[in-house]
């Protein structure tokens, strides 16, 4: 017999489940929902509810999105010569912030690492093949992140567009603006060292 | 350099210990399970962010706070090096379980206040260890020795540990896709870029565990027989898993003879590669296994594999050793290491001796109370004072060591 009512025990359950929330803390979201006006346990309802039945996948570059095509990709001023290819629908919202990017984006769901049994094949790489081949570029961006697996999964789309025509770049990698020298680890350092450009 | 002052927040069984340590040699005197051996695990957990006695950083708790709602273990050390003076601090914090999982631990280390990844912090303050289980190291499977080489060259190589980890995670991704395109097939060409990363910091390691070998041979070559009153002649053999033409007509580089004839000591004494001679020779060889490695399911060459051998009178140690060779070749080893790294950085490391004393005889107890007379900074432990000679450490500090609580002593003659 529990000591709690049912659907209290259900809802700390679920929020337990959510990453980063403990026990303690799926508690006091069930307690501050149980005792509050119903409005914010409405709202909650419905968005959970649209979440999955108003959220697609773009067809072509497989962001999410309110419709297919997305707004990037059915907005014609946009620059359909140059895509950027990025992990997840994250880094897409981090480079429109930086309003300096207007091109069209390619998002792969991931990057890969056999370790975690994620593959090429796991990932919309295919699609992305399929895409140049369709419709050529003049400039791939790879802005997968600069860690191994982002590495690997970018040196893997280079050799799969290898004799294709179309320039690959990637992301330069450095110090952060507003940084202090002192301060960076020694292998961002060693890169940005490496990687210097004229002044 | 040197530790000036350590503090300890429920390490082991010091529920709070706050020191001052002198320069020159520190005896610590206490019975068995009083904090010894503890305090020099403190010492060497803050240069190495590991405990050579165990994995599990939950038994570095105190036993006394291990129920309380968060426990901690606080260690700090404050430090002079050539470029000044500086501030460690490493903190453990126990979070309570997690839906049902265990509860873990959070480590967080600072250099001068700043927080710092293990791969920054590594090489503040750098520390030779050794113990009387150091004769597993070469008793023991080559893991232990490639862990001893990797500590080593951590302390005192930040391109190392950043290779070292890279290479590590790269292994672990390599054998995942070897087992995938053995199980369910598919293009081999995946495995380049695994490949790639593989030769570029493998080769790098392997070049540092060659210049180190070679250099701590020449070291023990001196040492060791100085220990031993000239009798015996110790030779430091690396042995690489990949194939540097080092080996005659007919040898394996996977089937070391137990027994060299001095000729064959000889071939060891590996050629002088540059990096890119390693890395071509890497590549080659990694190449002509791939199809071995893809029907085994694991990389099959590489530093991973390497190991590093004793020969004392061209008898391999590991397998024909006494047990007085072993921990006497041990010894010799860390000696050797504390003049390498004081040759590398330009930095004495602080010596850590944990009852070296015992199982050793007349001469060789000598031999170590005159090296223990010339560091810069060194602890030792032992039960019995009788071990060293009277009026021992001169100009240095007795400290008594009693349930976890530390008290000078000035020695009686």
């Amino acid at each position: 017999m529990s000591a709690i009512a049912k659907p209290v025990e259900r809802l700390i359950e679920a929020f337990s489940r959510l990453p980063g929330v403990g026990p303690k803390t799926a508690s006091r979201f069930t307690f501050f929902l149980l005792r509050g006006s119903d409005n914010l346990s409405v709202e909650l309802a419905e968005a959970l509810q649209q979440l999955h039945t108003d959220v697609v996948t773009c067809q072509q570059c497989y962001n999410i999105a309110d419709e297919s095509p997305c707004a990037i990709c059915g907005d014609s001023l946009r620059d359909a010569t140059t895509i950027c290819v990025v992990e997840e629908p994250l880094d897409v919202v981090a480079l429109e912030r930086t309003h300096a990017y207007h091109g069209l984006y390619h998002v792969l769901h991931g990057a890969i690492s056999p370790a975690d049994n994620i593959f090429p094949d796991d990932l919309r790489i295919r699609e992305l093949v399929r895409r140049l081949e369709a419709a050529p570029v003049e400039e791939l961006i790879l802005a997968t992140n600069p860690n191994l697996e982002g590495e690997a999964t970018a040196a893997y789309i280079q050799r799969q567009l290898a004799g294709k025509k179309v320039r690959v770049t990637r992301l330069a990698r450095g110090l952060p603006v507003g940084g202090d020298l002192e301060y960076a680890d020694a292998l961002t350092l060693s890169r940005a060292l490496a990687e210097r450009q004229t002044a | 350099m040197q530790l000036v002052h350590l503090t300890l927040y429920n390490f082991r069984n010091y529920a709070r210990l706050d020191v001052d340590l002198p320069a020159g040699a520190i005896l610590l005197q206490g019975a068995n399970g009083q904090g010894k051996s503890n305090l020099l695990e403190a010492v060497y957990y803050l240069a190495t962010t590991r405990s050579p006695y165990t994995s599990v950083d939950q038994q570095l708790l105190s036993w006394m706070v291990v129920d309380e709602e968060m426990p901690f273990v606080r260690l700090e050390g404050r430090m002079r090096r050539e470029d000044g003076r500086h501030k460690l601090e490493i903190t453990l914090i126990q979070k309570p379980a997690n839906n049902g999982g265990t509860a873990r631990l959070r480590k967080e280390l600072r250099v001068d206040g700043l927080k710092r990844r293990a791969i920054d912090y590594l090489g503040s303050l750098n520390v030779v260890l050794f113990r009387p289980e150091d004769i597993d190291l070469i008793g023991q499977g080559p893991s232990l020795r490639r862990r001893y080489l990797d500590i080593t060259l951590s302390q005192i190589d930040p391109r190392y540990r950043s290779d070292l980890s890279r290479y590590n995670q790269t292994i672990t991704q390599r054998n995942a896709l070897l087992r995938q395109l053995q199980e369910t097939g598919g293009d081999p060409d995946q495995l380049a870029f695994w490949d790639e990363t593989l030769v570029t910091v493998g080769s790098y390691l392997i070049l540092r565990r060659l210049q180190t070998i070679t250099r701590l041979d020449e070291l023990v070559a001196t040492l060791h027989p100085s220990l031993t009153g000239g009798i015996e002649r110790l030779r430091l053999v690396f042995v690489p898993r990949v194939d540097l033409d080092h080996l005659g007509e007919g040898q394996n580089v996977a089937q070391l003879p137990l027994r060299f004839d001095p000729q064959f000591a000889q071939t060891f004494a590996l050629p002088s590669l540059g990096l890119e001679e390693i890395a071509e020779r890497f590549q080659r060889q990694l190449y002509e296994r791939r199809s071995l490695d893809l029907i085994r399911g694991v990389t099959s060459v590489g530093p991973h594999r390497d190991d590093l051998r004793f020969l004392v009178d061209g008898v391999d140690m590991t397998a024909f050793g006494s047990r007085g060779q072993q921990r006497t070749a041990a010894l010799s080893l860390k000696l050797a290491e504390v003049a390498f790294m004081r040759e590398e950085t330009g930095e004495s490391p602080l010596l850590l001796l944990d009852d070296v004393m015992s199982e050793l005889d007349e001469r060789r107890r000598a031999c170590v109370t005159g090296i223990i007379g010339e560091q810069e900074q060194v602890i030792v432990t032992t039960t019995d004072l009788a071990d060293f000679p009277a009026g021992f450490p001169a100009g240095g500090a007795l400290w008594q060591v009693e349930e976890g609580r530390i008290s000078e002593v000035s020695r009686l003659e």
